[in-house]
């Protein structure tokens, strides 16, 4: 039992598909074992059941024969061949055979090295005391039989010592037979529980690739349906989860789309309104005049949220689409750092950059390099530096600030959604609501590019928000 | 102050309508409002009008139609509200006859910038002086007049503009962005589509086979150029 345990342990550490070629292999060793067992054993049995009686009969037999030919007490004429040694030689025998008599005190043998010392004490003692004995033992090596019959009518005994060996060989390569079959026997067990393992499994395989193509946005992936009446349930529940997934996820991105459009509306009159209001601020009483000033920073703030919430929308419904055409990237990144900072940034771009271009949509790149300074202003005391570089066949982009950095731990997070990092997340005064960086992601990811955080490169504190854009040739 | 500018404001909010008119209004400018593309049809015929702004989106006849009708009649300019900027909406309405477009929420200072621009392209097209031939193509600037083969072709006042700006340096390649800087007054984020679907527009009037061009030339990656 606590073998088991131990197995169990070990087994759910490999594969279904390993455990399911064991759990075979293992079947077929047990009971290919069992039968070569048996198969052995049997045939054991029987041969030397076989031999044991048939050096029986012919031990009574030569033991009759010799009863004739030898000199009895009570014979006077002595026979012809009365001499035990001829009478030894003239007994039929087969080979391997060795006949042994006994007669008065004397023991003749046919074979030297087969005499009454090869044969067992007890044997020995059992027939000379007039009872017929059988028995096997262990000579040099090889095991043999002997069998001894007394000849009470001349006070002799008549032994034969028969070679087993032969039994031993043929048993032998009996047995190699059998090992053999049971070592192909298991070989064929696993390779039936491989294929076997497969079979079941390919569906499972099938499932689990449109999981995965599922997981990587292509929601409308379904599974084939099957003849097979198990496994289509199986496919069944999976694609009913699948349509349910989709149509929920659908359900949520027109849900945002929807309130961001019909946000559109109300933000516009507001916007207009708020204008003509500004238009007359400078005959506004001071107070009217401070409320006005708040609704024109927030109706800004306003818009661009719905801006942003619009962009994330189109990106979970899978409808944004790129406005692509080559652009000089030199001239993009100065044209977006000048267009979306009232500070001045200094823009350090490497001299092997000129007339660099890449495919990319202008506007929303810009959007983005302008997310990146707007991050730097908000949360890491202004961008200090933007650097542009090239990276082999890439550019790189980098916003560096002044701010305390990003801690390892937030690097990743800082590009999820309404997620401003958990330092930011203690400054109230902050006004953003963490899409910015998440735009940055989901745009850079869509232009086939990677942005990353990273530490400034001089050593200093602050952060170095780095874009990484695959170039192309110039034209 | 454009004194006397009257601006035709189609939209079907009337929030909406109401406070771009107030905006509008401060700049001087007097509007006129109509909430359905037949009553903008309508007052269109009924009165003069200098621009012309349409929301896209309109019960009964959209703004594509509206576009398109007062476009077979007029060459007055047209701005075009759209609910998106990346959809075919863009290049729908720039195709319908459009000028420019702009995108909702948008900032009335940014109406009234792209209006501005509008009004002065269409009046410095007044100005000029010379006569200029492209082959069968002639140009004469302060008459605004297109001549192909010797016969009078009509072009909106953009499409004029836009080809005075290329024949301005025949021969030389106009970027994207330089043509949109001189002929809409953007800066490098304009939308690169205003150019390309009025080269479009244009060249289905000037060129003789508009599917190959003889004077309207793309030169791939770098921009146009007028050529005779």
């Amino acid at each position: 039992m606590r073998r088991l345990r131990l197995i169990s342990r070990l087994l759910p550490r490999l594969g279904l598909r390993a455990r399911i070629t064991i759990a075979f292999a293992v079947g077929a060793l047990l009971m290919s074992a069992v039968l070569a067992g048996a198969t052995l054993g049997l045939t054991r049995q029987n041969l030397l059941d076989q031999r044991e009686s048939s050096a029986t009969a012919r031990t009574y037999q030569n033991a009759r024969t010799a009863a004739l030919q030898l000199p009895g007490p009570s014979d006077d004429p002595a026979p012809a061949s009365s001499d035990p040694t001829d009478v030894l030689a003239s007994l039929p025998t087969p080979s391997g055979s060795n006949p042994v008599l006994h007669v008065g005190d004397r023991w003749f043998a046919r074979a030297p090295e087969y005499g009454q010392d090869t044969l067992p004490p007890g044997l020995r003692d059992t027939v000379l005391d007039g009872q017929p004995a059988l028995m096997r033992f262990d000579h040099e090596g090889a095991t043999q039989l002997a069998v001894g019959v007394p000849i009470d009518s001349i006070d002799a005994a008549y032994f034969e010592i028969v070679s087993l060996g032969e039994l031993e060989d043929t048993l032998e390569s009996i047995s190699i037979s059998l090992l053999a079959a049971a070592l192909i026997t298991t070989l064929a067990g696993a390779a039936v529980g491989w294929w076997a393992s497969r079979r079941v499994l390919r569906p499972l395989r099938g499932i689990g690739d449109a999981a995965h193509a599922i997981a990587t946005g292509h929601l409308d992936t379904r599974v084939e349906a099957s003849d097979d009446a198990d496994l289509a349930t199986l496919a069944d529940s999976f694609n009913e989860m699948a349509v349910a997934l989709e149509e929920r996820i659908q359900r949520d991105a027109r849900f945002a789309s929807n309130v961001s459009h019909e946000l559109r509306s109300p933000l516009m009159t507001l916007a207009a309104s708020i204008e003509v209001l500004e238009n007359q601020r400078d005959d506004m009483p001071d107070r009217a005049r401070a409320a006005l000033d708040l609704m024109v920073a927030d109706i800004e703030r306003f818009q661009q949220l719905v801006e942003d919430l619009l962009e994330i929308s189109r990106f979970d419904a899978g409808v944004m689409h790129l406005d692509l055409e080559e652009v000089r990237v030199d001239e993009l990144v100065l044209q977006a750092v000048t267009n979306s900072t009232d500070v001045d940034v200094p823009v350090d771009i490497d001299a092997d950059l000129a007339g660099v271009v890449v495919r990319a949509d202008k506007r929303r790149l810009s959007r983005v390099i302008a997310n990146l300074l707007d991050n730097a202003a908000k949360y890491g005391e202004g961008a200090t530096r933007v650097e542009l570089r090239r990276r082999g066949n890439a550019v790189q982009i980098a916003v560096e600030d002044d701010g305390p950095g990003v801690p390892p731990e937030d690097a990743e997070a800082i590009f999820f959604r309404f997620n401003r990092g958990s330092s930011a997340g203690r400054r109230r005064d902050i006004d953003g609501v963490g899409l910015g960086l998440s735009l940055v992601a989901e745009h850079i990811r869509l232009h086939g590019g990677a942005v990353w955080v990273e530490g400034r490169c001089d050593g200093e504190t602050g952060a170095r928000f780095v874009i990484e854009l695959p170039a192309e040739a110039a034209p | 102050m454009s004194v006397g500018t009257r601006i035709l404001s189609v939209e079907d909010d009337e929030r909406i309508r109401t406070a771009v008119k107030l905006a509008l209004e401060d700049e001087g400018w007097a509007v006129e409002e109509a909430e359905t593309g037949e009553a903008a049809l309508a007052t269109f015929q009924r009165q003069p009008t200098d621009v012309v702004l349409i929301d896209i989106m309109l019960p009964g006849i959209d703004g594509f139609d509206v576009c398109r009708s007062i476009r077979r009649v007029s060459d007055v300019p047209i701005v075009m509200v759209t609910a998106r900027a990346d959809t075919h909406d863009v290049v729908a309405g720039l195709e319908a006859g459009a000028d420019d477009y702009l995108t909702k929420p948008f900032a009335p200072k940014e109406l009234s910038a792209r209006i501005r621009a509008l009004l002065r392209r269409a009046r410095s097209s007044e100005s000029g002086s010379t006569h200029l031939r492209f082959g069968d193509l002639e140009i004469i600037p302060d008459e605004g007049v297109v001549r192909r083969g010797g016969e009078e072709i009509h072009l909106t006042k953009t499409e004029f503009r836009l080809l005075v700006e290329l024949a301005s340096s025949p021969g030389r390649v106009f970027s994207r962005e330089t043509l949109l800087e001189r002929v809409w007054g953007y800066g490098y984020f304009g939308d690169g589509r205003l150019v390309d679907v009025h080269v479009r527009r244009l060249r289905t009037k000037v060129e003789a086979d508009a599917a190959n061009p003889r004077h309207v030339v793309t030169v791939r990656g770098l921009g146009y150029k007028l050529q005779a």
